[in-house]
């Protein structure tokens, strides 16, 4: 079958049930009593090897297959969640996140698995020694079923009352999986129409699927042959039926063996209720199909205009309005494809937990990884480049932050280190940091590598600040590691890290307090980014102002406003909250005298306040933010700029520059 | 063997300047310009422009020529050097020119009231100079970022 | 030729199988996610024939079948499954399920499949 149209879909699933599963084992290391959890895991195992069977990937399957083994024994109980199996785990999921990248990549996705295989096959059966693993197969050629006392009576009596005994041979077909769900609705169709005597191999085999291509049973019935063929064909997968009459004679000189028949008991294994996923409602789309739409759209905008020059020109007002509504609406269509590029960064963060709990097994450290705003939107572009650099800064923050738990018990820090990584949004910027409570940045240690290096005179080195020191580890050719080591000493330097960033348009800054620990500091641009503003007026300007930062919106008396030392404040609730006239600071140009300003938009930085005056609100609106440029670098509490419905620019200020 | 290279003429109070049409994006009618606040008296705001937010210098005020009354022939150079892209108001924008870089020649001192910094040369033309300007140098963003500190 | 509704909770696995079934002339008329979708779609869509997967979210196939017997005690319903379900397999037949395919699946054994419940 022609599978490459499914490849992407097939990537892309894998790729979440990977993850999912990742979070999840995260999960089950903590509660490792919790078999919902392991159902989770068990339904995306599952749901892959599905797939990656009927792609072809045969390695990805065979792992998989294995795993889920694990997993169903561990739902059953009859296995716990140790350690070891946690760890074997997540080797599993790292070798078939290769496996998909390899595939993803045009490869085959081929890789050695038996080793992992045979790890988990240990663990499948090291704590279960009743499990029958791969059996032997039972030889079912020579049919020969043996009598015992009270068969060889049924099989007579059922003679005498008319009944025939019949032998039947039923043969699967060689691809057939399930074989003791296909036996099983062998028996269910044949129980109405006789009473099954006996099985070879037993049902007990059978219902274990212990046989080969075929089993026979032999049945007191008044059906004829040919109806019992019919019935049993109309089972799938039987390749082939023969029905014998039997006769007590075959088997009369057969030694007694010991097998009843009985009915076939179900495997009666429940799944644990599933957790409640929450099921998105959302579709995939290729990235560049977007960009193609986005094109597409450019040249709409360009007719756009030209029709707009026509309607000025022909002055029809029926034209006109309609050109208007059309511009509205492009502009919004403009800002819904923007919002499509868009992706939580939680797509860079999920690998870091599994990551995290890697290096601290191997540095033999105790960190506890803190995630905050994965929800932060970045431009797909930016997401797929930022990733690499986050992982060498947290390398970084593990292998040289954190120090080692005796290290930290001595100098009166608890064992396990701490390590946040953060995303949020500020002005023109979404900030990523990673911080840890580690050991902070020697300062006398870079300052002699830089001398060392020559990135620095001994002289100039005195009037730098220890900030300004610390600045110096981004220098290429740096790294302060005495020995290098296995985890960040990867022959990069954080000089690479750096000239990442930058050409991404960021920037990253280090922060360090020595015993505390440090923190590196991410800006990236928001070169498209959704931002929900207040509109507000400001004499003829449309300023927006950035709804997260707005505690309260207000309109004042003249009254009401204070002068405390030349600064106008107001009464917040109790607190003196000083007020900014948008007006002034901006230099607008007073056009309007009868304009006054008494609406107040009350802005908050951490638990500081401001009140910014305004003439005006407009509204609530989302609106797409626009970077002003290059040309335009650092303007004064200006953090971007948007195009509302109408076509104009209108700016968006930066709260975090108004409140001191 | 000539070279030519192609230049894009426009005026200022009467004087006809060249770019090197490489380096111009598209040639815009007037429209509004939203200020933006405490940046250099020449930056006149940013437009937007098909979707993209373009900052507009007053030319004439950057090479600090005479101000002339608008008009209709007004124009938006939209010009990128590097990674900067930015508008320049003109008075008309026209021709298209070949010019034979061997026609380009040094600029004197002070051509046309524009100092010789911002000039990249003079291109002899049969009836005419057209004073080349250096885009570069007119946007030179040490400058503007110089008034700028400044001004804060 | 059949109305069919599509159950699985993977997108991929849903295109496949579609495609191989309107590759064989039948129309289907559904897709559910989730054994709880199955539910609602079959009642809506009242479909000749329910493909369903066993291991979905919020109910699973087997539930699914239960829950779909009720509406339509002749309701024909292939189960599809994975390679060491045996047990849910066996689960969903007593459940009123007509046959089960295994994945990977091939478009000759659904063909069979399909025209042994029909």
């Amino acid at each position: 079958m022609d599978t490459n149209q499914y490849i992407e879909v097939f990537l892309d699933e894998s790729r979440e049930h990977l993850q999912s599963v990742n979070d999840n084992l995260l999960k089950l290391e903590k509660q490792p009593e919790e078999l919902t959890i392991v159902s989770e895991i068990f339904r995306s195992a599952h749901t892959l090897k599905g797939m990656a069977a009927t792609m072809g990937f045969e390695d990805v399957a065979s792992l998989t297959h294995q795993m889920e083994n694990v997993l169903d024994k561990i739902r059953n109980g009859e296995l716990v969640v140790t350690t070891e199996v946690i760890d074997v785990t997540f080797s599993a999921i790292e070798a078939l996140e290769e496996m998909v990248e390899s595939i993803s990549n045009g490869n085959d996705g081929k890789k050695d698995v038996t080793e992992l295989v045979s790890k988990l096959e240990k663990i499948e059966n090291g704590s279960s020694t009743h499990e029958l693993h791969e059996s032997t197969p039972s030889k079912t050629s020579d049919t020969l079923f043996e009598m015992d006392e009270y068969q060889s009576t049924i099989i007579s009596q059922a003679a005498e009352q008319g009944y025939q005994v019949v032998q039947i041979t039923v043969q699967l077909n060689d691809d057939c999986i399930l074989k003791a769900a296909r036996a099983y609705m062998v028996f269910e169709k044949l129980e109405n129409k006789g009473e099954i005597v006996q099985t070879i191999p037993s049902v007990e085999e059978i219902e274990e699927g212990n046989f080969e291509q075929d089993f026979s049973l032999l049945m007191v019935t008044k059906e004829t042959n040919t109806d019992i063929e019919k019935v049993i064909h109309s089972v799938s997968e039987i390749n082939q039926v023969e029905v014998s009459e039997f006769t007590l004679e075959k088997a009369n000189n057969n030694e007694k063996q010991e097998s009843k028949p009985e009915s076939v008991t179900p495997d009666t294994n429940t799944e644990a209720p599933q957790g409640k996923q929450k099921q998105s409602k959302t579709i995939r789309v290729n990235l560049e199909r977007i960009d193609n739409l986005m094109n597409l759209f450019e040249e709409v905008v360009i007719d756009r205009s030209r029709l707009e020059d026509l309607a000025q020109k022909l002055k029809e007002p029926e034209l006109t309005e309609t050109i208007e509504n059309m511009t509205r609406v492009t502009e919004d269509m403009q800002g819904l494809m923007l919002s499509m590029r868009m992706v939580p960064v939680e797509q860079v963060f999920n690998r870091f937990p599994r990551m995290v709990r890697g290096l601290a097994k191997e540095l033999e450290k105790e960190i506890n990884l803190e995630i905050t705003g994965a929800d932060t939107e970045l431009d797909r572009t930016v997401i797929d480049e930022i990733g690499d650099p986050l992982v060498h800064l947290i390398r970084n923050s593990l292998d040289h932050g954190v120090e080692s738990p005796a290290k930290r018990r001595e100098s009166g820090k608890p064992e396990e280190g701490n390590v946040s990584l953060r995303a949020f949004h500020s002005g023109n910027h979404v900030f990523i940091e990673i911080e840890d409570d580690g050991a902070g940045i020697n300062r006398d240690k870079v300052e002699a590598k830089a001398i060392e290096n020559g990135l620095l005179s001994a002289e100039h080195s005195e009037v730098l600040s220890d900030e300004e020191i610390y600045q110096l580890i981004f220098s290429s050719g740096f790294s302060t590691a005495d020995q290098i080591s296995d985890i960040s000493g990867r022959g990069v330097g954080l000089d690479v890290v750096r000239s990442k960033i930058e050409s991404l348009g960021g920037n990253i800054i280090v922060e360090s307090e020595p015993g505390k620990g440090s923190k590196f500091s991410i800006q990236l641009p928001l070169t498209l980014s959704i931002l929900s503003t207040l509109l507000v007026n400001v004499q003829d300007e449309i300023y927006a102002v950035p709804l997260s930062a707005i505690v309260e919106t207000m309109l004042l008396d003249e009254t009401q406003i204070m002068s405390v030392q030349g600064q106008k404040v107001i009464d917040f609730r109790g607190k003196v909250v000083p007020i900014v006239s948008l007006r002034e600071i901006f230099d607008v140009p007073r056009q309007d005298e009868s304009k006054e300003e008494n609406a107040v938009v009350i802005i908050h930085k951490g638990d500081k306040m401001a009140g910014l005056l305004v003439d005006s609100f407009i509204g609530q609106k989302e609106v797409v933010l626009k970077s002003l440029g290059n040309y335009l670098r650092d303007v004064f509490a200006i953090s971007g700029a948007t195009i509302l419905g109408d076509g104009q620019v209108s700016l968006i200020i930066d709260p975090n520059a108004l409140v001191k | 063997m000539e070279n030519y290279m192609k230049v894009i003429v426009f005026t200022l109070k009467g004087q006809r300047f060249g770019v090197d049409v490489q380096q111009v994006i598209s040639i815009e009618k007037i429209q509004e310009i939203t200020k933006v606040p405490r940046t250099s008296e020449f930056i006149k705001g940013v437009i937007n422009l098909r979707g993209e937010t373009i900052p507009i210098v007053d030319l004439k005020e950057r090479l600090e020529i005479e101000q002339t009354e608008s008009s209709p022939n007004n124009r938006f150079l939209i010009v990128q050097v590097e990674d900067v892209q930015v508008g320049l108001i003109v008075d008309s924008a026209t021709d298209v020119l070949d010019i034979n870089t061997d026609a380009i020649q040094p600029a004197p001192k002070m051509i046309g009231g524009v100092q010789e910094v911002f000039l990249q040369g003079v291109a002899k033309l049969e009836s005419e100079l057209l004073i080349m300007l250096d885009l570069g140098r007119v946007l030179d963003l040490e400058q503007t970022n110089e008034i700028k500190e400044i001004i804060e | 030729m059949a109305n069919i509704l599509i159950t699985d909770d993977a997108a991929f696995m849903r295109m496949q199988m579609k495609d191989i079934l309107t590759k064989l002339g039948h129309q289907v008329v559904g897709e559910a996610e989730n054994g709880q979708d199955a539910v609602e779609k079959y009642q809506e869509l009242q479909p000749e024939l329910v493909t369903m997967d066993i291991t979905m979210p919020e109910m699973n196939g087997v539930e699914a079948v239960r829950e779909i017997k009720k509406i339509n005690p002749d309701a024909k319903i292939i189960m599809c499954s994975a390679m060491g379900q045996q047990g849910m397999v066996v689960e969903a037949i007593q459940a009123g399920a007509k046959d089960f395919i295994v994945k990977p699946f091939t478009p000759d054994r659904i063909k069979e499949s399909v025209e042994k419940v029909l």
